[in-house]
């Protein structure tokens, strides 16, 4: 096993194999602890939200018709739950996607690009989902 | 293919988990291809379960895009939210919720079990915990399946 790293890293001493990949080591091990903060913080998130959304309307299906969701909605409490779901749920899908894309094992160009297109659709998916919300919750 | 919190001996070489994994050795191999997880088939469980949470993410991340989407006939008024409702309300969009919950409970069960394990909290009981979360999660997909498609409990 030692010949093989020999000949995967000709060349590479220790210590310079540990600059390199110090920064990425401290970065994944950064966004596991992230994606594992924002994993368990759903879980007690998506349980209000899949309970207040569906499981408490006794009707087929659980869904509120469009007055009930105003009302829903508009209460601060649910308010500021969604927000944190929406906040939540969209940092930990784009850390998701990120890593099945990384996985891959990119070239350096497309990994910035990567990560910048998580960056951008996360923003995005998060001014339009607060804009929803924010607009449900002013017409109630 | 490599796993969170799993070590490897290089770059290509398979992981320490990996290599005593019991089974063919042709299937061992050096290394797997990067998108070998897209296939769980004839897996050990720690690889297996890998595979699910993975092809569960996908899809979630999928219908989280699908239900702001859908969340946006809100925008356009009582009538047409309430017209998607009865669309909803169909044997076989409910039947898509039962498998949408299945994902989120599956995804959600096993995160916390990689997130236990991984934590150091519970090390040592990755298949306990992955068993213990498939009873958790068939009683409640049960449950859910119940109060989606009849309405009540």
């Amino acid at each position: 096993m030692a010949s093989l790293r020999t000949r995967t890293r000709p060349g590479t001493s220790t210590s310079a194999a540990r600059r390199r990949r110090t920064p990425r080591a401290a970065s994944t091990a950064r966004d596991w602890k992230l994606v594992t903060f924002t994993g368990v913080g759903l879980l007690g998130l998506l349980l209000v939200h899949m309970i207040g959304h569906h499981f408490v309307v006794g009707e087929v299906g659980g869904l509120r018709n469009y007055d009930q969701v105003l009302d829903y909605i508009a209460h601060p409490v649910i308010f500021t739950i969604e927000s944190f779901f929406l906040l939540f749920v969209t940092v930990h899908a784009m850390l998701g996607v990120r890593s099945v894309l990384l996985d891959l094992d990119p070239a350096p160009a497309w990994r910035r690009a990567i990560d910048v297109g998580a960056v951008v659709l996360g923003l995005g998916t998060l001014a339009y989902g607060y804009f929803l919300i924010g607009t449900l919750a002013s017409r109630a | 293919m490599r796993r969170d919190g799993e070590a490897t001996d290089g770059p290509g070489l398979p992981t320490r988990g990996a290599r005593d994994v019991r089974g063919p050795v042709l299937k061992k191999g050096v290394g797997v291809t990067p998108t070998a997880w897209v296939d769980p088939r004839g897996r050990a469980l720690g690889s297996f379960a890998f595979s699910v949470n993975r092809i569960t993410a996908l899809g979630l991340v999928f219908y989280l895009y699908l239900h702001l989407g859908v969340l946006s006939m809100l925008l356009r008024g009582e009538q047409a939210w309430n017209d998607f409702v009865r669309l909803a309300t169909t044997t076989v969009f409910l039947s898509l919720d039962v498998l949408l919950i299945f994902g989120l409970l599956y995804h959600g069960l096993n995160g916390l079990r990689v997130a236990l394990v991984g934590t150091g909290i519970a090390p040592d009981r990755q298949k306990a915990l992955w068993w213990a979360g498939g009873v958790i999660g068939t009683v409640a997909l049960a449950y859910s399946a119940f109060h989606i498609l009849v309405g009540e409990g």
